[in-house]
């Protein structure tokens, strides 16, 4: 029988618009050894493999991966670089252990963004060099294409958009990792300078710095480690056509098919019963309303209802992203899908404080690799192991 | 709001780096014959996959459903519809737009794909979702090879538009 894996430490940096004076492996240190300390582990000895998330542009290397043993205490030991969102580090982490040769995995990804000068050249280099890149513009126009034909095919109001980024920027108060905490309110958002038709500045996260690390390990050893192993149940990913010009732009189906696979692995057969919460991406505000959608947490079309409704307040009937998602967290880079498991493990360990929603089981965490991309990734984290279920 | 100061970081003891990357992309067969149709005769082509029975715009060597080989060529409408639109007001650099561009996908009549481009000769309060297109070249000796040999996509004319019904 295949082993379980469970999340038996975590470390954050926080999240903060800038970090003076910190380089990126000042805050990989920070958060790594927080992470060490709360799953009482060695990292000289005791982690068999480490994980690190990041990519080349946005960290200003050539081969970053060479980068980063000596901040997590991995030189001379098993480390390799997902280029990916931390999501993805943590899906590797979970197959890494089910076979049974990694009985404790850390993961890590982390933002520097306020390192970054020219943020929109960097998102604009990613577009196809040859059919996409010469028209030029701010690369998040393609947002606002999305989003146009997001409530075109859904019936979503605008409005509704807004009401994901005042309940999320409000939540984000609550919450002392969050960098962009803010009473708004939804003509706050409507009435925010117009950037990309319908998209609005306030719809767009706020970039931030921050790092986060998760220990897992096998069922072998997370009773020793932890009273409170938070089981990961079922993984998923999914990449759809690069291509602009073929790809679905009302849905999000890799998360469609991501979530579908996540949820195969974990069995989960009635999403809107089984998942008591989830943080899911929200990098532009229509993306929550559009990935509730994809991971079946509602009917295709229903997002938005709900949304103006208040079922998705952290005291609704399905609460998403009390820790105040990206818009309120801030975006941090490939930290982003980290920062959301992390927050799903604290809300399962019972240690989300004020922003705690009761009685949770089951959790969802999902990230979109962000434009220009169509890929993301879904993990399903539990506080009840698959035997005690 | 977050009272951590927002500074900025140059004001901070740092380093200044500048990544320079220069680079030549291949068109590759593909492109090559997409960009030379373009420039020389101002026509659209995709491939057409046999199996899926679609026409990729942009063409393809192989598609990306079955994975099959695809080179049977064929010259599609310059025109379509506007699948999505938006109208961006600021640029790359932050800065407000003097005048705004609007972005559309256009899907291209009966092929599967089309163009991200600009729309043209057209009030933004007056795009909308389904809208004809067509596109707009630049002049035989402007034209160089590249996406930029289409200016943009501009409102079908009417009497075309009757003609195709």
């Amino acid at each position: 029988m295949l082993r379980e894996v469970a999340v038996v430490g975590l470390g954050c940096t926080g999240c903060r618009p800038t970090t003076p004076g910190l380089s990126y492996k000042e805050i990989m240190f920070e958060a790594a050894t927080r992470a060490f300390e709360d799953a009482g582990v060695d990292p000289r000895c005791d982690i068999d493999n480490f994980i690190t998330c990041a990519e080349d542009y946005w960290e200003g290397f050539s081969i970053f991966d060479e980068f980063v043993p000596d901040q997590l205490g991995a030189v001379l030991r098993q480390l390799f670089t997902v280029t990916a969102d931390g999501l993805f580090g943590l899906a590797t982490a979970y197959m890494l252990i089910r076979t049974g040769e990694f009985d404790t995995v850390a993961v890590e990804a982390h933002s520097k963004a306020s390192d970054i000068l020219t943020f929109a050249d960097i998102v604009a280099f990613a577009l196809d060099p040859i059919f996409n890149r010469p028209l030029g513009g701010h690369p998040f126009y393609i947002a606002g294409l999305e989003m146009n034909r997001y409530l075109h095919e859904t019936g979503a109001s605008r409005e509704a958009c807004a009401h994901v980024v005042a309940k999320n920027r409000k939540n984000a108060l609550s919450n002392a990792y969050a960098a962009h905490g803010a009473n708004i309110t939804v003509e706050d958002v409507l009435e925010s300078e117009q950037l990309f038709y319908p998209l609005s500045r306030l719809d767009i996260s706020p970039l931030a710095d921050g790092c986060m690390v998760l220990v897992l390990a096998s069922d072998k050893v997370a009773g020793k480690l932890t009273d409170t192993p938070i089981w990961v149940r079922g993984v998923g990913w999914n990449s759809d056509t690069p291509w602009l010009e073929t790809r679905d732009w009302g849905r999000s189906v890799d998360t469609e098919l991501a979530a579908k696979m996540a949820y195969k692995v974990a069995g989960i057969r009635n999403p809107q019963k089984e998942i008591d919460l989830a943080e899911i991406d929200d990098r532009f505000s229509y993306k929550e309303l559009q990935n509730l959608e994809a991971l079946q947490l509602c009917r295709r079309g229903e997002a938005g209802k709900l949304t103006e409704e208040g079922a998705t307040e952290r005291d609704g009937s399905i609460p998403i992203n009390p820790s105040g998602g990206l818009l309120g967290v801030g975006y941090t880079l490939e930290a982003s899908g980290l920062q959301k498991a992390l927050e799903i493990v604290l809300q399962l360990r019972g240690e989300a404080g004020k922003r705690q929603v009761p009685d949770a089981e089951t959790g969802l965490a999902q990230v979109w690799r962000g434009i220009p991309t169509a890929s993301g990734a879904v993990a399903i984290l539990s506080n009840r192991s698959r035997g005690a279920t | 709001m977050s009272l951590e100061k927002i500074g900025d970081p140059r004001d901070l003891t740092h380093w200044m780096g500048h990544m320079e990357t220069d680079y030549s992309y291949t068109y590759g067969i593909a492109g090559e014959k997409f960009f030379k149709e373009l420039k020389e005769n101002a026509k659209i082509m995709g491939t057409r996959c046999k199996n899926c029975n679609l026409i990729y715009v942009p063409p393809r060597l192989f598609c990306e459903r079955c994975f099959e080989k695809l080179d049977t060529w064929e010259t599609v409408s310059k025109r379509g519809s506007v699948h999505t639109y938006t109208i961006a007001n600021i640029d790359i650099d932050g800065s407000k737009l003097k005048k705004p561009i609007i972005w559309a996908m256009i899907k291209i009549d009966n092929v599967h794909g089309g163009f991200v481009h600009k729309l043209g000769e057209v009030d933004s309060k007056d795009v909308e979702i389904g809208m004809h297109v067509e596109a707009v070249f630049k002049s035989r000796k402007e034209r160089e090879g590249s996406m930029l040999d289409i200016k943009y996509f501009r409102p079908a004319k009417q009497k075309l538009e009757k003609a195709l019904r």
